[in-house]
């Protein structure tokens, strides 16, 4: 039997990765995420809310939702335990799992740095919190989420990938795998006849309760959180470690990481745009500061106008002209969609009267933005290229912001 | 009309009974995971036997684990929704009432809701806080809905309609000011959801509802007379006060317990009590066991539907209510009208 303690291992080689220097912002972040990786599992799931928003100000209200930050606690309301089911099952399980409960039970105080694998189950605690038991090959995954099926192609492992849920659409082989039903709702039994060896679940779409259902009934589900894009490329090498692609995600993350690292040099000493980015333009639907998407604008070089706590404000058009953002960010396809998208913007009343408009300056970011995957970093390269377009034209001259 | 007679009433709970086993048994049957009947024959006398281990662990995950619970839990929802209607039409003396119509759901939902966000750790205190909500709602449109001391029927089911509105807009604004975007699994539970299976003690629960159950059963006779009239139930010896209050508090209980378990679910609550009346008569020692065993058979099948239709796809069961319910529901209320 072998224990993995994942936050024990890759604090440390996260602590030991060199890297060249990152601006101000994006080294802070860093700081605050080495050191919140440093506390107790727990502790680290009880600081966050379930789907990509880092818990800072709102209170988290649903306890089916909340079971995803607080494992154990949360269980109530929704989730009080089913005794009776429970018991049941437990009493059905083979010997071999009860053996491996009984040391999960023993071992899971001692935390042994990931070494060579061997035959044995591992017993492994995931991003929320939740004890997994995975054997020791897997070659069948279920993914319930876009992201984590996007991942696992970029880990080479979509042979393996035995199905996904209906919204998985890259790559575009992804289409054709079975599909056990949507992210938020997804079918139990469709899982289970697929017979999987682990199911990848992303608490920023699946429910809580999904990934409960199925440790309850032995099938192991590994959750990650990812709130933060430093957070997904951690989770890449989480899921790489799950599936047995070590390798694939270390190379994979360096590569991602040297990207944004350029990234972050190129827009070394440029003043952040400030952006209006419109998640749904009627209403009006924005973004709060502890999004996903705010952090990947503040990798692009850009910075929300807006100052408000709440994570997907809608907001008055009044209030946007008032504030008149340097350039206004859609997501969708960029391409023709832009000059279409301004000539119909300046078309309706309000919008043509905004400075972004009249000038122009409307950027498009890909619906990859809030899809925690590797794309994600295409995404943001992409956008920083619309909103500092000088930045890219010539080699970076200091303090050449506007 | 026949007369009542004991035989009678078990004649017709082991002809409903029966309906229900054929359903179970179609249910445990159908499902993203194939499966054979022989397959699940010998699962269930195996696991009977004490052999649950030679089992595959497939089949025990997928008929101990989910579609039996899924199953008993929808039984108890059809259930108490059905008695809990049937208890409101009588109590209210109007055939449209129902839980979803009246806004009880709602309130349960808001109940549920409120304890979530003020005490979610608290075990049992959803259901209660679902039950405080459907009573004060029931009561809310009662009071409303009478005039001149006398209760009118389309001003209280205004009243519910109305109630039910503004309480699901109290919802949504606890839901996108508390959440923002992230209200998809509440949506999905406020249409009325047996997908994930409800994680609450199966014998506390259904011991809960056939007790509430039986509580307006012993009101039966006595509802009867007061459909009749309360100033004449009143002069039979009828203590209207008293059964008022039972019916009252027992089919409170039930719609919260069914919004606990699955979410508001609708129709179940008007429609099996009008099928069973027009099947058995609107005797209500008849009526209450028909519906309880009506309204099991309407969820158990409606939630195979759900699951089945568009599958690996699950619908709400809710929804799926909705979809059958309503047309059947103008079609009943096209007959009666002609």
């Amino acid at each position: 039997m072998q224990v993995v303690h994942w936050d024990a291992s890759l604090d440390s080689s996260d602590a030991s990765r060199e890297g060249p220097p990152r601006d101000f912002i994006r080294d802070e972040q860093r700081h605050n995420f080495r050191r919140k990786r440093a506390t107790s599992n727990k502790r680290r799931a009880e600081s966050r809310e379930s789907g990509n928003l880092p818990r800072q100000q709102e209170p988290w209200p649903f306890a089916r939702k909340g079971a995803a930050s607080k494992p154990h606690l949360s269980r109530g309301a929704f989730l009080f335990e089913a005794n009776f089911l429970r018991y049941k099952m437990r009493a059905r399980k083979t010997i071999g799992r009860a053996l491996t409960i009984a040391a999960l039970a023993s071992a899971s105080l001692c935390a042994v740095p990931r070494t060579a694998a061997n035959d044995s189950p591992r017993v492994v605690v995931d991003e929320t919190g939740r004890r997994v038991t995975l054997p020791a090959e897997v070659h069948r995954i279920v993914s319930l989420a876009p992201n984590l099926t996007e991942t696992i192609y970029a880990l080479g492992a979509g042979a393996r990938l035995a199905g996904d849920s209906d919204y998985c659409d890259v790559p575009e082989e992804a289409k054709s795998k079975p599909h056990i039903g949507a992210p938020v709702n997804p079918n139990l039994e469709a899982i289970i006849a697929l017979k999987p060896d682990v199911v990848l679940a992303s608490a920023a779409i699946n429910w809580p309760a999904t990934a409960d259902a199925l440790l309850k009934l032995g099938v192991p589900v590994y959750t990650t959180e990812p709130h933060t894009v430093d957070d997904m490329l951690v989770g890449i090498t989480h899921i790489g470690a799950v599936i047995g692609a070590e390798a694939e995600a270390n190379s994979l993350t360096t590569s991602l990481r040297a990207r944004l690292d350029a990234l972050a040099q190129a827009l070394a000493g440029r003043a952040p745009r400030r952006v209006l980015f419109i998640v749904w333009d009627d209403p009006l639907i924005s973004i709060g500061p502890h999004t996903f998407i705010a952090d990947a604008l503040r990798l692009s070089g850009g910075v929300s106008v807006l100052d408000v706590e709440q994570s997907w404000p809608h907001v008055s058009l009044e209030h946007v002209v008032k504030l008149q953002p340097e350039f206004l960010v859609f997501t969708g396809d960029h391409g023709d969609g832009e000059t279409s998208k301004l000539e119909e913007l300046r078309e309706r009343k309000v919008w043509r009267e905004l400075d972004a408009v009249k000038a122009g300056r409307v950027a498009f970011i890909s619906g990859e933005v809030d899809r925690p995957a590797p794309k994600l970093i295409d995404a943001i390269e992409d956008l920083a290229k619309q909103l500092h377009p000088e930045a890219f034209a010539k080699p970076a001259e200091p303090g050449g912001a506007r | 009309m026949q007369p009542m007679t004991p035989r009678r009433i078990l004649g017709i709970c082991a002809l409903l009974g029966a309906v229900l086993f054929i359903a179970v048994v179609i249910s445990l049957r159908l499902g993203a995971y194939p499966m054979s009947f022989r397959a699940i024959i010998e699962s269930l006398y195996q696991n009977a036997t004490g052999r649950g281990d030679q089992i595959p662990t497939d089949y025990q995950m997928v008929i101990f684990g989910l579609r039996l619970p899924r199953i008993a839990f929808g039984i108890i929802v059809g259930a108490a929704l059905a008695v809990s209607g049937a208890g409101f039409q009588a109590l209210l003396r109007n055939p449209l009432a129902d839980p979803y119509v009246l806004g009880v759901s709602s309130g349960a939902a808001l109940g549920a809701i409120v304890s979530l966000i003020f005490a979610p750790h608290v075990p049992l205190a959803m259901q209660g806080a679902a039950f405080a909500g459907a009573g004060i709602t029931i009561l809310g449109v009662y009071f409303l809905g009478r005039r001149g001391g006398q209760i009118d029927s389309s001003t209280l089911l205004l009243a519910g309609i109305i109630s039910a509105s503004f309480l699901s807009a109290i919802i949504m604004f606890l839901m996108t000011t508390l959440s923002g975007r992230d209200l998809r699994g509440m949506a999905f539970w406020l249409m009325g959801d047996l997908a994930t299976p409800p994680q609450m003690p199966l014998g506390l629960l259904s011991f809960v509802t056939l007790a509430a159950i039986g509580a307006i059963y012993t009101t039966a006779s006595d509802l009867n007379l007061i459909l009749t009239g309360e100033q004449e139930a009143k002069h039979l010896g009828v203590n209207v006060a008293r059964v008022k209050l039972v019916v009252y508090i027992s089919a409170s209980l039930l719609t919260g317990l069914a919004v606990s378990v699955s979410g508001a679910i609708g129709y179940v609550g008007l429609l099996v009590p009008h099928v069973m009346r027009m099947l058995f008569g609107s005797d209500y020692r008849i009526l209450i066991p028909a519906s309880a065993l009506g309204g099991a058979i309407a969820i158990v099948a409606a939630d195979t539907l759900a699951r089945t239709v568009a599958s690996p796809t699950e619908l709400p069961v809710g929804a799926m209510t909705a979809i059958v319910g309503a047309p059947v529901f103008i079609y009943l209320l096209r007959r009666r009208v002609g």
